[in-house]
């Protein structure tokens, strides 16, 4: 079974870093975007997905991301996605589209 | 008394070694009826693991053996022959003291009962009843004693037949009738039985887990016989289950010693646990009391791996393991093997492991295993059990194109991936190319699952194979493809191209299959 953890720490009081690691694929992508969803609340202004630890990501864990996106775009949330540049899903990230939803950068700001 | 003698011959008679245990006594009971002249007659036979006597066979009281009657050793009539190993007579029963409640019912009157001795171990008992007073003699018990030492042989051949028979298919039945398919690796095993024939508790064991991780184990069960042969499954069931849980050796085998020391309590064993890694780059190890592995890589002589060794299973739950990881580069072959391959009676172990490890080289698991087998064990019969078993690492020259089906289910993806990787690995191609070319499979597999089949489901194919300077892989399936739902399909055909040269998708009636081209910069330029 694909595994992947996800681990939040809170920023400060509007802004929380999740960090993904492990693998996400079709087997697994409806686990990891729950896990996502039950650490963003209503009161965040800002949110940085950290996937450095991610070794496989395909299009169902796009959908994740993506979905993310779309759904923090309509409460005004923003993502950020930070994907360095020797990744193994740096190329998958930039041939998804995301640069519509999310900013992609190597490293926070 | 020579016309008495005659039918004690008779009674033992060569003739009927073609009847089973419970015919034989049947027989040999209606006999003895006869040569009595008794009403009833019965035979007990003591279970050592429940310290009770059953009833086996009986004439004239057919229903013991159809209750199942058990008595405990010491109690009852039988019961005390049993344990004062030697003739009883009673002439007047007094039913106070009959255990056996249809001894009662029937109004036995009179009963002779020997022990049937192997040695000085009883391993039953034969009594016979009658309803009218008997005085019997100590001529007739006599008489009773020279049958029940020969039904006693007769019934401790057969049950110890038996008993190896079922011990040999056990143990069969429990060894994998096939080693798994895993693309970069081979196997090889081997089982002996010991210098009798008699089976005994080794195993080897090869199994696949969900993570991609492969488990090996290879285990000795202290004992001999059906009685090892059991646990062995029993420890080996319970090793499987928990690897389903863990990767770490020392940890599965620390469960295992918590399970022995709860469900087997009398048992020892001695186990090496190895898990590869899904990448198959690393090998983790741990061995409790068991002898180490022999490891060999090309161009260096064979050793014997340094690990520390821990206690058995089985002896103490509380006492810490220990993991060692090793290297497993492609072209290594490791050898793991139970004690029996090494032992040698007025030889030092060490002197065996020296053979072994001189025996071991780098090649096809197979050869290896052979070369083992015939320089250890000759012509000679081990004397305990022996069990090898040979993994090896292909090296590139020898890797062929990759073949897999799965089923189509999400779970399958995981696998695939970590196939993949292994060959792609051991093609040369780089990081970069790796990641890429996994994500492009992946996809066409993931659109497999997905689209290709109803809920009755199906397999997915993938075929990878060099074409320098390219490699070629090909996922096929047997459905037919809905028409995509959502936005995925054309997420992942876009990263199909993104990641590699090219990317052709033939449907036909019989299925659907993906192409996927890119060239490797290890193959050559393009």
């Amino acid at each position: 079974m694909t595994q992947a953890t996800v681990a939040a720490h809170r920023i400060h009081d509007t802004a929380v870093r999740i960090a993904i690691s492990g693998e996400i694929d079709l087997a697994n992508a409806d686990v990891v975007q729950r896990r996502i969803l039950g650490v963003i609340t209503n009161q965040l202004t800002e949110v940085s997905v950290d996937l450095s630890g991610v070794t496989y990501i395909d299009s169902a864990g796009l959908r994740v991301l993506l979905r993310l996106g779309t759904r923090l775009e309509t409460l005004q949330i923003a993502l950020e996605l930070l994907v360095p540049p020797d990744s193994p899903t740096r190329r998958v990230i930039e041939l998804s589209g995301m640069g519509e939803v999310a900013s992609v950068r190597p490293t926070p700001d | 008394m020579s016309d008495r003698l005659r039918r004690i011959e008779a009674v033992t008679d060569t003739a009927l070694a073609h009847l089973d245990v419970e015919d034989l006594l049947t027989e040999l009971l209606d006999r003895v009826r006869d040569l009595l002249d008794v009403d009833t007659a019965a035979v007990l036979l003591f279970d050592p693991t429940a310290r009770v006597l059953v009833a086996t066979a009986a004439r004239g009281i057919e229903e013991e053996v159809r209750q199942g009657v058990r008595i405990p050793l010491g109690k009852g009539f039988a019961g005390r022959i049993a344990t004062e190993k030697r003739p009883v007579i009673t002439e007047k029963v007094d039913h106070a003291h009959v255990l056996n409640p249809i001894l009662r019912d029937k109004g036995i009157h009179s009963l002779l009962g020997v022990p049937l001795l192997i040695g000085s171990t009883v391993i039953g008992v034969l009594h016979v009843g009658t309803l009218s007073t008997r005085h019997f003699t100590d001529e007739d018990s006599l008489l009773l004693q020279l049958v029940a030492d020969r039904v006693a042989l007769a019934t401790h051949a057969r049950t110890m037949q038996i008993e190896q028979a079922v011990a040999t298919t056990l143990q069969r039945s429990l060894l994998p009738a096939e080693l798994p398919t895993v693309p970069g690796l081979e196997f090889a095993a081997r089982y002996v039985a010991g210098g009798d024939g008699e089976v005994g508790g080794d195993w080897y064991d090869v199994f696949g887990l969900p993570s991609g991780w492969l488990c090996i184990v290879v285990g000795d069960v202290v004992g001999r016989g059906l009685c090892a042969a059991a646990t062995m499954g029993r420890l080996r069931s319970a090793l499987r289950a928990y690897a389903l849980e863990c990767t770490d050796p020392a940890h599965l085998l620390d469960k295992l010693d918590q399970q022995m020391r709860h469900f087997e309590p009398d048992t020892m064993a001695t186990v090496l646990c190895a898990m590869v890694e899904p990448s198959c780059e690393q090998l983790h190890l741990s061995s409790a009391g068991h002898p180490p592995p022999v490891s060999v890589r090309p161009g260096l002589p064979a050793a014997v791996l340094e690990l520390p060794i821990d206690l058995p299973a089985g002896v103490d739950a509380g006492r810490p393991r220990h993991t060692s990881t090793m290297a497993f580069p492609p072209g290594t072959d490791i050898c793991l093997y139970t004690d029996g391959l090494i032992e040698r009676r007025g030889s030092p172990l060490d002197a065996g492991l020296e053979r072994l490890r001189r025996s071991v080289f780098a090649g096809p698991a197979e050869s290896v295993c052979a070369a083992v087998m015939s320089e250890l064990l000759g012509a000679d019969h081990p004397i305990d059990d022996v069990a090898v078993l040979v993994l090896r690492r292909q090296d590139r020259a020898e890797m062929g194109p990759l073949h897999l089906r799965m089923p189509a289910v999400p779970v399958s993806l995981g696998l695939i991936r970590a196939a993949v990787r292994r060959w792609l690995t051991g093609t040369g191609a780089d990081t970069d190319e790796i990641a890429g070319l996994l994500v492009a499979v992946g996809e066409a597999c993931a659109n497999v699952v997905e689209h290709a089949y109803g809920p009755g489901g199906g397999t997915v194919d993938v075929h990878m194979t060099i074409q320098p300077p390219d490699v070629v892989a090909t996922i096929r399936d047997t459905g037919r493809w809905r028409a995509p739902r959502g936005q995925v399909r054309g997420r992942g055909i876009t990263l199909m191209r993104g990641l590699s040269d090219d990317v052709r998708i033939e449907q036909t009636g019989a299925g659907t299959h993906v192409v996927i081209r890119a060239a490797l910069a290890s193959q050559g330029p393009r």
